[in-house]
C-alpha cells in the first residue's frame, strides 16, 4: 500500500505540470486583463502602455509561463519602457511558493487572497456536505427499508422537486422567504447574507446563523441526489444472499443493517464523496454570490471576471492537487472498506 | 459509518472553531457610565441633594452600506473601480470635492485657485494652491505640501504600477516654496485641472519608507490598510469579501462624524442586495435592479438620483476598411436614430426613471449648443432617408441592400440583462425600416480587449457598440474622437476605436484642452456637440446617473455624482 501511494504521487508530478500549462495558456485566452482596469472607462492608452510592461503582460505566453513557474528574480525586465532590460524581477515562482500577486487587488500576494477565504468555504461547505451525507444517510437507509411505503414516496417526491430546482432559485426564495417576509411579519427572521451582524460582531452564534440559508440551500439538491444514490445501493445489498443468511442466523436488525449491510453499500457512496470532497474547496459559485459569503467560489468568480490569472491559477492549481490527493485518499478507503481490494 | 459520521462532526466542529478563532467585534451598545440606584426609605429623613438621574444610554451608531463590488485596494492611485474610489471620502480627502450640484468646494486647501484669487497664472500653466493649517492625518502628523509632492512623485513612477497616471504625466514640475503652498506648473494650459487633479493624498511619512526598502509602493500595506488617513473616519478593518469598517476620528479638523462607524458590506448579488434593503439590513445601496424599484420605495427605501456625466449610447464604427459602409453614411445613422424609440425604451425597459439624453455632454448644460436634442422617433423619415441613402430591399428578404451589400450591422455590448434588453428591442424596431442587427453579447473584459487581444471593439470589427460612458465629469474633456488615439500595429493602444479621424472635430477637441477660459471653452464645446449631434457620430440612449438606496433610518444626505460620498461625516442615523 505504502509504495503505491509513493508510486501515485509521484505520477501526479507531471501530472500537475501538465494542467497547469494548459490552464495557464487557457487563462491567457479567457481575456484581457487591462480592459476593465479603467474602471468605468476605457483604460487610457498610455496607461495600458505601462501597465501591460509593468505587470509583465508584454512577454510571451511561455515566458510569462517561465515566469510563473520559477520566478524572474534571475532575470531583468524593462520597467520604465526605455528599451534597456535593467531591473531585477522581484518574483520567485511557484516552484519557491510565490504564486505572483494579485492583479484584480493590487499587490496582495495571490496565496494571501486565496488563504483567506479557504477556512470560510470549509466551514459552509463541511457543514452543507456534512448534512447531506448524514441527512442522505437517513432518509435513503429509510426509504429502502420501508420500500414503497407513503412516507418513501413523499420523500422521492421531495427529492426530485428540490433536485430539478436551480440553486439560485431556492437561495432567493429562501431569502424572500425567511429574511424578508418572516421580518414583515413579525416572525423570528433569518439574516439575508453576509457571514455576522455588524451590531452584534463576528461571534461563533453569529457565523451560525447565517450559515444557515446558504447550507440549506446548497444542502437540498444535493442531498435529493444522495438519498436516492444511498437508497439504491441499500436496495441492492440488502436483497444479497449473505443478508440473508445472516438473518437466518438470528442476528440482530441493527448489526446486520450497520455492519454487514451498509458497510458494502458505502462503497460506491465513498467513491461519490470522494469526488466531491476535493470540489468542496471551490466552494459554491452561486450560493456565494447570493449569501455574499466571502468564499472561494466568489473570489474565483471576480477573479476570473477580472482576468486575474494568479489568483485563478492558484485557485485551480490547488483544486487540482486536492483531487489528486482525494483519488489517493479514495483508492486507501476502498481498500479499508472492502478486504478484496488490494494494490500493488 | 457510525464512525465516518463521528469524524464528518469532528471536521464540522473544528471548523467552527476555525470560523470562531478571529476576536468578535465590540458590542456596539456602549455600557453605561456607573451604575445608578434610587434609594427607597420609608423613614422620613432629613432632605438631602436629589439623587442622581440615569444617564441616558449611548447607543453607537453604525451604518451598513452595501457595496455590490468589493474594493480591489484603498490607494485609489491604483484603482479606476467606482466602488473604490466613492469610499475616498470616508477616511481620506481630495485637495477640493464636489457638492450635491457637483460644484467644487475647498476641503484640504484654502480656497479654490482661480485666475481672480491668483491661484491660476495669465497663461493658465501654473495652478498655485494654499493648503489649510489646521488638517491632520489621522495619526496627527500635519497635512503639508511634502504629501502633494510625495504623492506626484509616487504617481509618475516607472516603479509603481498605478491604474492611471493622468493628468500627472502632463505637469512639468510640483513645488512647495512653503509648507502649506503647492505649486504645479503644467508643461501646457491644461482645462480640466479642476476634475482631474489630486483625487487622494498619499501620507509622505507612512509611504516614503515603504518607497525608500522595497523601491515600490506597489505592495505597501497602506494600500489594503490605509490606517493612517485625512478624512472623517479612520480605516479599522477590511476581510476580503466580506466587510471593511470605519470608525468616526474623534479629532477630525472638520469636526467629528455624527455616525460613529461604516460598516461597508459586499453583497454581489442585486436581488440579494434589495432583499437585505428591504429586510433593514442595509442603510444604503447603490444601483438596484430598476424593477425592483417600486417595491423599495414602498418598504421606505428612497432612491437619490446623482448625475455623474455618464450616458449609455450607441458608437458607431468608422473603420475606412472594416466594418459595414452604411454606418459611414450619415443618412443611415440619421435614420437609424428616427427609427429608435428611445422615449418608449427609457418608458418601459427603464420604467421612465431616466430620458434619452442630448448629446454626450448632456450633464453639461453649460457646454451643450442648445439646438441638440433628440432625434424624435419618426419611422417615416427614417425610411426615407435610407432610401435616399441609395439602400433599398431588392431581394424582397425584408432587409435593405445596396450593390449587393446587404444591411446586417453587427451590434456589440456586454451582457447586463438591461443592454440585452436594448438589443432585443432595437433589433425588432430597426427590422421595421429595413435594417437587421447582428446581435452579439459578451462579457466586458472581451468587449473591451485590447488591439493586441483582438477585442471586437479596439480592432474595429463591429457597425455599433453600446456601454456607458462619460466626459472626465466633471470636467467635459475626452480624447475618444482624437485621430492621434485610433489605434494601429505601431501604436495599439488608442482609444478612438470608432476609427474616426474628423479634422474639423480634432481641432476642437484638441483646442477646449488648452482653454482655462472657461466661456471660451464653453464656445469650442457648443460647436464640438453640434456637430456631433447633426452627424450623429454617438448616439445616446439613456442618461446613466448614479443610483442610491438610502434606508430609512439613514438622515441628512446628499450626494455628489463627483464625490458622492462628500458629506459623509454630516449624515445622521435615526435610532
Amino acid at each position: 500500500m505504502t509504495q503505491y501511494i509513493i508510486r501515485r504521487l509521484l505520477q501526479a508530478i507531471p501530472l500537475l505540470f501538465i494542467i497547469s500549462l494548459v490552464l495557464f495558456i487557457l487563462m491567457d485566452n479567457v481575456g484581457d486583463p487591462l480592459a476593465t482596469m479603467g474602471g468605468r472607462r476605457l483604460t487610457r492608452k498610455e496607461d495600458r502602455e505601462r501597465l501591460t510592461r509593468q505587470l509583465g503582460l508584454d512577454q510571451p505566453i511561455l515566458t510569462q509561463y517561465l515566469y510563473w513557474l520559477i520566478g524572474n528574480d534571475w532575470a531583468k525586465i524593462d520597467l520604465d519602457g526605455d528599451g534597456v532590460a535593467e531591473t531585477p524581477g522581484t518574483r520567485r515562482g511557484v516552484l519557491r511558493g510565490d504564486f505572483g500577486t494579485s492583479l484584480r487587488t493590487k499587490g496582495k500576494p495571490a496565496l494571501e487572497a486565496i488563504s483567506e477565504r479557504i477556512p470560510n468555504t470549509l466551514i459552509l461547505m463541511l457543514a452543507a456536505e456534512g448534512l447531506i451525507v448524514a441527512g442522505a444517510l437517513v432518509v435513503g437507509i429509510y426509504s429502502a427499508l420501508h420500500q414503497y411505503s407513503w412516507l418513501d414516496h413523499a420523500i422521492t417526491a421531495i427529492s426530485f422537486v428540490f433536485y430539478s430546482m436551480p440553486i439560485f432559485f431556492i437561495a432567493l426564495v429562501a431569502i424572500y422567504l425567511f429574511a424578508v417576509n418572516f421580518k414583515t411579519w413579525g416572525l423570528p427572521s433569518l439574516p439575508a447574507n453576509g457571514m455576522f451582524d455588524p451590531q452584534v460582531g463576528k461571534t461563533p452564534g453569529q457565523v451560525v446563523l447565517h450559515m444557515i440559508l446558504p447550507v440549506f440551500s446548497i444542502s437540498m439538491i444535493s442531498f435529493a441526489a444522495y438519498s436516492r444514490y444511498i437508497r439504491s445501493t441499500m436496495l441492492e445489498v440488502m436483497n444479497q444472499d449473505y443478508i440473508r443468511t445472516a438473518r437466518s442466523k438470528g442476528l440482530a436488525r441493527r448489526y446486520i443493517l450497520l455492519v454487514h449491510a451498509l458497510k458494502n453499500a458505502s462503497l460506491p457512496i465513498v467513491t461519490v464523496v470522494g469526488l466531491d470532497l476535493p470540489l468542496l474547496l471551490g466552494g459554491a459559485l452561486v450560493t456565494e454570490r447570493i449569501f455574499a459569503w466571502p468564499g472561494m467560489g466568489m473570489l474565483f468568480l471576480e477573479s476570473l471576471k477580472d482576468v486575474d490569472t494568479p489568483v485563478v491559477m492558484g485557485i485551480l492549481m490547488l483544486i487540482s492537487v486536492a483531487v489528486v490527493v482525494f483519488q489517493i485518499i479514495t483508492d486507501v478507503v476502498y481498500a479499508w472498506l472492502d478486504p478484496r481490494i488490494r494494490y500493488h | 459509518m457510525l464512525k465516518h459520521t463521528s469524524y464528518l462532526s469532528l471536521v464540522l466542529a473544528l471548523a467552527l472553531v476555525l470560523a470562531a478563532c478571529a476576536p468578535a467585534t465590540a458590542p456596539t451598545t456602549a455600557p453605561t457610565t456607573a451604575p445608578t440606584t434610587v434609594a427607597v426609605s420609608t423613614v422620613p429623613v432629613a432632605p438631602t441633594a436629589p439623587p442622581p438621574t440615569e444617564p441616558p444610554t449611548v447607543v453607537r451608531k453604525v451604518a451598513t452600506f452595501i457595496w455590490t463590488q468589493e474594493f480591489d485596494t484603498l490607494n485609489l492611485y491604483y484603482s479606476n473601480k467606482w466602488f473604490s474610489q466613492i469610499v475616498e471620502q470616508v477616511f481620506n480627502a481630495w485637495a477640493w470635492e464636489f457638492d450635491e450640484n457637483n460644484e467644487p468646494f475647498p476641503v484640504l486647501v484654502t480656497e479654490i485657485p482661480s485666475v481672480e484669487n491668483g491661484g491660476i497664472s495669465a497663461d493658465g500653466t501654473v495652478i498655485t494652491m494654499h493648503l489649510r493649517d489646521d488638517i491632520t492625518w489621522s495619526d496627527g502628523t500635519p497635512i503639508t505640501a511634502d504629501d502633494f509632492i510625495f504623492t506626484y512623485e509616487m504617481v509618475i513612477s516607472p516603479k509603481n504600477a498605478v491604474a492611471t497616471a493622468y493628468p500627472y504625466d502632463q505637469i512639468a514640475s510640483v513645488e512647495a516654496p512653503d509648507p502649506q503652498t503647492v505649486v504645479v506648473t503644467f508643461a501646457e494650459p491644461f482645462a480640466p485641472w479642476l476634475a482631474t487633479l489630486w483625487h487622494s493624498i498619499m501620507p509622505k511619512h507612512v509611504l516614503q519608507p515603504v518607497f525608500d526598502a522595497e523601491g515600490t509602493i506597489d505592495n505597501a500595506e497602506w494600500n489594503r490598510k490605509p490606517t493612517v488617513g485625512a478624512g472623517p473616519y479612520v480605516f479599522q478593518e477590511w476581510e476580503s469579501g466580506s466587510f471593511a469598517r470605519f470608525v468616526a476620528r474623534d479629532d477630525y479638523w472638520g469636526g467629528r462624524a455624527k455616525i460613529d462607524e461604516i460598516f461597508i458590506k459586499f453583497v454581489p448579488d442585486d436581488a440579494s442586495q434589495t432583499a437585505a434593503m428591504k429586510a433593514g439590513d442595509g442603510d444604503l445601496g447603490t444601483f438596484p435592479p430598476l424593477s425592483d424599484v417600486p417595491g423599495l420605495k414602498d418598504v421606505g427605501v428612497k432612491i437619490v438620483i446623482a448625475p455623474s456625466g455618464f450616458n449609455e449610447g450607441w458608437f458607431f464604427n468608422f473603420h475606412p476598411e472594416k466594418g459595414h459602409p452604411a454606418t459611414k453614411d450619415l443618412k443611415v445613422r440619421q435614420a437609424i436614430a428616427y427609427a429608435l424609440d428611445r422615449e418608449g425604451l427609457n418608458e418601459k425597459l427603464l420604467l421612465g426613471l431616466t430620458q434619452p439624453p442630448k448629446g454626450y455632454w448632456d450633464a453639461f448644460p453649460a457646454f451643450n449648443d442648445p439646438s441638440v436634442g433628440v432625434y424624435p422617433h419618426d419611422v417615416a423619415m427614417a425610411n426615407q432617408l435610407l432610401d435616399d441613402a441609395g439602400w433599398k430591399d431588392t431581394n424582397g428578404d425584408g432587409t435593405r441592400d445596396k450593390d449587393g451589400v446587404e444591411l446586417v450591422l453587427r451590434y456589440y455590448t456586454s451582457t447586463r440583462e438591461i443592454r440585452q434588453d436594448t438589443q432585443a428591442v432595437a433589433q425588432q424596431q430597426l427590422a421595421e425600416v429595413g435594417i437587421q442587427l447582428d446581435l452579439q453579447a459578451v462579457d466586458s473584459d472581451i468587449l473591451f480587449a485590447s488591439y493586441a487581444e483582438g477585442g471586437p471593439v479596439s480592432v474595429g470589427d463591429y457597425e455599433i457598440a453600446e456601454w456607458s460612458d462619460a466626459p472626465s465629469f466633471p470636467d467635459p474633456d475626452t480624447s475618444y474622437w482624437l485621430c492621434d488615439q485610433i489605434p494601429t500595429d505601431d501604436s495599439p493602444d488608442g482609444l478612438n476605436t470608432y476609427y474616426l479621424c474628423d479634422e474639423e472635430l480634432d481641432a476642437l477637441f484638441q483646442l477646449q484642452i488648452t482653454q482655462v477660459n472657461i466661456a471660451e471653452r464653453q464656445e469650442t464645446f457648443k460647436k464640438i456637440t453640434k456637430y456631433m449631434y447633426d452627424n450623429v457620430i454617438w448616439l445616446g440612449l439613456w442618461q446613466d446617473p448614479d443610483y442610491w438606496l438610502v434606508g430609512p433610518r439613514l438622515t441628512n444626505t446628499s450626494f455628489s455624482g463627483v464625490t458622492p460620498l462628500f458629506s459623509v461625516d454630516q449624515w445622521d442615523l435615526n435610532p
